[in-house]
């Protein structure tokens, strides 16, 4: 082989590879500001206008728009609370308490960001139509089979995450305020 | 060639080829704002023209519009060109749990956002103007009688607003569409 043609396949793969690296590193909105609560991830910056390139770089390919840091916050979970991805095969339940928010919808989403069709049509649920127990606490279940109560329907054997977004939420990623403690668990109860 | 010099061969070769990868990476991350296609303003872009109210569907998986966005939030928004001159944007607010009202840059970088809870006369209501608008507006401001405008600077003149209005009961979806739909952007008759 010549100097020519190694060169390349260097550079050749040495493209393949930065792609690579791109489109993985911001799969996820960028390897930055993003802050973990528990099973969440709050992505700190990207509803500022002073968000870093990464986070603007996975805005402009996902097209998201996202939460303006005055409207609220955006949590995502992809994981359970020790650490393991969120499996379709599971029952996950999740509270009992949220973040301080005027209202907050817990949805359950693709790898995309989209709903997953399922038979119930349901998708999503408010802070303001689930049902509490006497303390205001609740719980919303997360599963494939139906479940008595706030039955968030897993719609699809597939990969899927939690959003959580909290709006007019006092708390804001950037200021560091947010306690652990506030986060809603998200516990695995069983798997079939 | 013996061994030494092939593994130094080799060695150049990976070196070269990490290289030209992270350059490749970084030379992605940054033009992705400038290169997307299907970034948010180029998608609303699609939707309507300048100073036209639309009102995006609202996410389903059927109707997959915007990645991350809530199903139980109406939203509508309304581009603007500052080249043409300052732009008056107003909200109504209703009954519905939460409203907002935001303003993007051209790139999808979110520039204010204000909720209900900052509405004057049950609207939310701002002026975007470009810098060189505001001191012209600042200079026409009669003293006595200062504006009560709430004056929003764009860095960029092309650019979005968006209104989001959460339904707090599925079935109060309705009202909160046709709350965002309510939304209002008018060129501004600015100067003599």
């Amino acid at each position: 082989m010549t100097t020519w043609v190694k060169s390349l396949l260097a550079a050749a793969a040495a493209l393949g590879l930065g792609l690579w690296a791109t489109a993985a590193l911001l799969a996820n909105g960028g390897p930055f500001e993003t802050l973990r609560l528990g099973a969440w991830e709050v992505a700190a910056n990207a509803g500022a206008a002073d968000a870093d390139p990464y986070a603007r770089a996975a805005l402009a390919r996902s097209g998201e728009i996202p939460l303006a840091l005055g409207e609220g916050l955006q949590m995502v979970a992809r994981v359970d609370d020790a650490g393991r991805a969120l499996n379709a095969r599971c029952v996950y339940r999740i509270g009992p308490r949220t973040p301080p928010a005027r209202y907050w919808t817990l949805e359950l989403v693709d790898r995309k960001g989209f709903a997953i069709e399922n038979p119930a049509g349901r998708y999503v649920f408010r802070s303001s139509e689930i049902l509490r127990e006497g303390d205001g606490s609740f719980s919303i279940w997360v599963s494939a089979a139906v479940h008595a109560g706030n039955w968030l329907p897993i719609g699809a054997p597939a990969r899927f995450a939690l959003v959580l977004r909290l709006y007019d939420s006092p708390l804001s990623a950037a200021s560091g305020a947010i306690q652990k403690t506030s986060a809603p668990a998200v516990v695995r109860e069983s798997c079939a | 060639m013996n061994f030494r010099a092939r593994y130094a061969e080799a060695a150049f070769y990976a070196t070269l080829a990490i290289i030209l990868a992270i350059l490749t990476h970084f030379v992605a991350v940054l033009t992705m704002p400038l290169v997307a296609e299907r970034d948010a303003y180029s998608r609303l872009a699609k939707l309507g023209g300048p100073n036209e109210t639309v009102e995006l569907a609202q996410t389903s998986p059927v109707s997959r519009g915007f990645p991350y966005a809530d199903p139980a939030v109406a939203t509508a928004f309304c581009r603007f060109d500052l080249a043409n001159g300052p732009v008056r944007v107003r909200a109504p607010i209703g009954r519905a749990g939460f409203a907002s009202l935001s303003v993007h840059t051209r790139r999808g970088a979110v520039v204010y956002a204000i909720t209900d809870r900052a509405a004057t006369h049950g609207y939310m209501e701002a002026v975007v103007a470009n810098a060189a608008q505001l001191r012209a507006l600042v200079a026409e401001d009669d003293e006595d009688n200062p504006s009560e405008d709430l004056r929003i600077v764009s860095p960029t003149n092309e650019g979005f607003v968006l209104t989001r209005v959460l339904s707090e009961l599925p079935d109060l979806y309705g009202e909160a569409e046709a709350q965002a739909k309510a939304l209002d952007c008018a060129a501004e008759p600015s100067g003599k």
